[in-house]
């Protein structure tokens, strides 16, 4: 098995589209990848081809922003409100659920395939049965509007790795972890710095956290976002990523970076725990590795784009990402 | 510019000014703003008469920074520069607007016209502001009145207690682009500028001083100016009493700006925000004889994350916007009170690598709604993808001179810089008429 080093990053496939990809879920063991698209559509498409072929699976009413992959079963999420379950054999739809009144921001699958929870700017997270498609727990620890009077978005969400923990992070920076068991309310942490307020110049807000991730052991959470921006006109905050021992309530590291600016959409750690993986843009994109027991950043990388969404191979040296106007694969192997 | 007039120049149009400017000086007891430097005042002050019998008023929601045409009132749902948002119908049959605007769309055939197809041409905060802001450039050597000057001098009231031109800007990006500006007719008409504080600062009485010694210092005042204007005729010496006359009128006024004495319904009515806060000021001043306010929501600049700005921002404007509309139309002010949206610019169809969308002067879309205005007219279109007008194309001068219409104000009428006649808005401009009702 090849290693995984940041240090050997390169792009090994580079694909130009016209369109902006939001979502990308890969099927394991493999090169093929469901996307979720700024045109409304479900694509599949395999990434090893020389020029693969975009099937459409399926529409949406607006933004495709989220998708995750359980077996053969494909949930999507969208701007639109809706959950559509998905066949991906018979490419055919299972069924789509009205599942929010605003727009949802991101679907997962928990590690054990049992639930998906799908996180939406009405403040609410939802789980659901994958199988049956039932909802299981409507879970509420956001406040609706932000402290200066306006709506405020629930943007990210993560399972552990044991599928007994989610959780989920809003844009003034409230973290709120949940039993699945219960659906209880297990702790919350606060991330304030993701989140700008101009209460002079602009008088409105930019930021938010837009990624968590726990570690493989589940005793440490990441939070990605952007640090403190002074003109809210561009994405002009710095990457930033916090990261918690989430049972103590303390930061245990803060990456505050120094070399991108921009949003940290994605956070992946690698499968056996040896760095995390951060992703995202702004006007241009990065790909962010960090050591967290050294607590020192590997590599800040440009990224060909604008990233969105990533997935990392079982052995996490192939990346795969999706993003403004192109697919990008990248190869780690050391 | 050319040195100050203030002779009759000769020509028969002004000769006729000439004598409803006696009659009306007289009727005024020759009061009237002596600082227009260059501006002829003697061919205005009777023609403005009979509109301001109509007392005709204006709010201008400025939105600056440059609102996104396809987040407001343009939306290209399913484009691939259409975003996220969808379009919903409005109560004028076949007329969508963006789901973010529910409250208007209930209402657009009310009161609103929509202006779908203004291309203006200036993609610069500063160049787009001052030309929508003024209706057109700057020459060499004349500084053109913005709208609230003009409106202030076309509707203001000789006599009034209250301010003519008012206007909020608290944020402090873009302000500078373009403040109010009086231009040639002079600081008469420049504005009452509000940048921090609700209540203008400085305009209360000091409280070692009682009414009555306030009183009786303005009728030492009075009493020294009438000895000293014996024998005199000076246009400084009228703009100086006219001057008191004023500040007395406002520090009369302080009222008008606290919404502490609004009830609470009311203040709910309008929302918590600084926004709503300010539109509610301007309904206040407009029902107490204001003839134009300027509420600045700063900033709509969306170069990364277009769609969260909007998420915030819109949603307020719709419910500000609204609620403005229906107290307006409540009071019965709606007929004689235009509302009007409007920015230095839109914003680009495309959307960059930010998910933003950056500044767009060629298609972009404004609305009129209220006094003069045909509800439900929309006027305009742009293509499919939102990049150009392809019926109805309109600039900044069309827009002044349907705003001018709509309020009783001929578009063609002539301010004069010594002979110089100066047309409110360029020779042969036309309002649209399909917005006018």
């Amino acid at each position: 098995m090849a290693l995984a080093n940041p240090e050997k990053l390169k792009v090994v496939t580079t694909l130009s589209r016209r369109d902006v990809y939001f979502s990308l879920a890969r099927v394991p063991r493999s090169s093929r990848v469901f996307l979720g698209c700024s045109d409304f559509k479900v694509y599949e498409a395999d990434l090893a081809q020389p020029k693969p072929d975009f099937k459409e699976i399926g529409a949406h009413n607006s933004y495709v922003t989220g998708v995750a992959l359980h077996g053969t079963t494909l949930l999507s999420c969208s701007y639109d409100g809706r959950v559509i379950w998905w066949d991906t054999e018979k490419k055919a739809q299972i069924r789509a659920v009205d599942a929010h009144q605003k727009w949802i921001r991101r679907i997962i699958i928990s590690p054990d395939g049992k639930r998906a929870a799908s996180v939406a700017d009405d403040m609410v997270c939802k789980v659901w049965d994958v199988a049956s498609g039932k909802m299981v727990y409507e879970l509420r620890g956001h406040q609706v509007k932000t402290p200066h009077h306006f709506p405020s978005m629930l943007y990210a969400s993560a399972f552990s790795a044991d599928s007994k923990l989610l959780a989920t992070g809003d844009k003034v920076g409230h973290i709120v972890l949940w039993d699945l068991a219960s659906g209880k309310e297990v702790t919350t942490l606060e991330a304030p710095v993701m989140y700008t307020w101009d209460p002079v110049a602009r008088r409105h807000s930019i930021g938010g956290i837009r990624s968590l991730a726990f570690s493989p052991d589940g005793t440490q959470l990441a939070v990605g976002g952007m640090g403190k921006v002074g003109n809210i006109d561009h994405l002009e905050g710095k990457t930033r990523v916090e990261v918690f021992d989430w049972q103590k309530g303390q930061q245990t590291h803060l990456f505050a970076g120094d070399k991108f600016n921009g949003l940290v959409n994605q956070l992946r750690f690698h499968p056996q725990g040896e760095w995390l993986l951060g992703a995202g843009g702004a006007g241009d994109g990065f790909l962010l590795f960090y050591d967290l027991k050294s607590k020192k950043t590997l590599r800040q990388e440009k990224a060909p784009m604008h990233i969105h969404d990533v997935a990392l191979n079982e052995e996490g040296n192939t990346l795969y990402t999706a993003g403004h106007n192109k697919i990008v694969v990248f190869d780690l192997k050391g | 510019m050319a040195a100050p007039r203030k002779t009759f120049c000769g020509s028969p149009d002004h000769a006729l000014d000439r004598r409803g400017f006696l009659g009306a000086a007289l009727a005024t007891g020759g009061a009237f703003a002596a600082d227009m430097t260059g501006l002829n005042v003697l061919t205005q002050a009777a023609l403005a008469g009979e509109l301001k019998k109509k007392q005709r008023r204006c709010i201008l929601l400025w939105l600056a920074g440059g609102a996104s045409q396809l987040e407001t009132w343009d939306p290209k749902p399913g484009a691939a520069t259409g975003g996220p948002f969808r379009a919903i119908q409005t109560s004028v049959p076949g007329v969508h607007i963006s789901e973010l605007m529910p409250r208007m769309a209930r209402r657009l055939s009310r009161n609103t016209a929509l202006v779908r197809s203004l291309n203006t041409r200036n993609g610069d905060h500063g160049g787009g502001a001052r030309l929508m802001m003024r209706g057109r450039r700057d020459e060499a050597n004349i500084r053109y009145p913005d709208l609230g000057a003009v409106l202030a001098r076309e509707l203001g009231q000789t006599e009034s207690k209250v301010p003519d031109y008012v206007s909020f800007y608290f944020a402090t990006e873009g302000r500078d682009f373009a403040p109010g500006a009086a231009g040639f007719l002079g600081s008469r008409y420049a504005p009452m500028e509000l940048y921090k504080s609700m209540i203008p600062e400085n305009i209360r009485k000091l409280d070692s001083i009682s009414a009555l010694d306030h009183k009786e210092r303005a009728d030492l005042r009075d009493f020294l100016t009438r000895q000293f204007e014996r024998g005199r005729s000076s246009s400084t010496l009228a703009s100086h009493n006219e001057a008191y006359q004023r500040v007395r009128g406002l520090m009369a006024c302080d009222k008008l700006f606290d919404i502490e004495q609004e009830p609470a319904k009311m203040r709910e009515h309008y929302g918590p925000t600084q926004f709503g806060e300010q539109a509610l000021v301007a309904r206040r001043l407009v029902e107490a004889g204001v003839p134009f306010v300027r509420v600045a929501r700063a900033w709509w600049d969306s170069h990364g994350q277009n769609f969260e700005t909007h998420q915030e921002l819109v949603p307020e404007l719709d419910h500000v916007m609204g609620a403005l509309l229906d107290d307006l139309e409540q009071r019965g002010l709606l007929d004689s009170t235009l509302v009007i949206t409007l920015a230095e610019f839109g914003r680009t169809p495309g959307i960059n690598a930010s998910l933003g969308r950056d500044h767009f002067a060629s298609a972009w879309s404004m609305s009129l709604s209220g006094c003069g205005i045909k509800g439900g007219a929309v006027y305009g279109k742009t293509d499919a993808s939102g990049n150009r007008v392809v019926e109805g194309e309109v600039g900044a001068a069309e827009v002044f001179a349907t705003i001018y219409a709509a309020l009783g104000i001929n578009p063609q009428k002539n301010y004069y810089l010594g002979s110089r006649p100066i047309p409110l808005t360029d020779p042969g401009t036309k309002p649209i008429k399909e917005v006018l009702a």
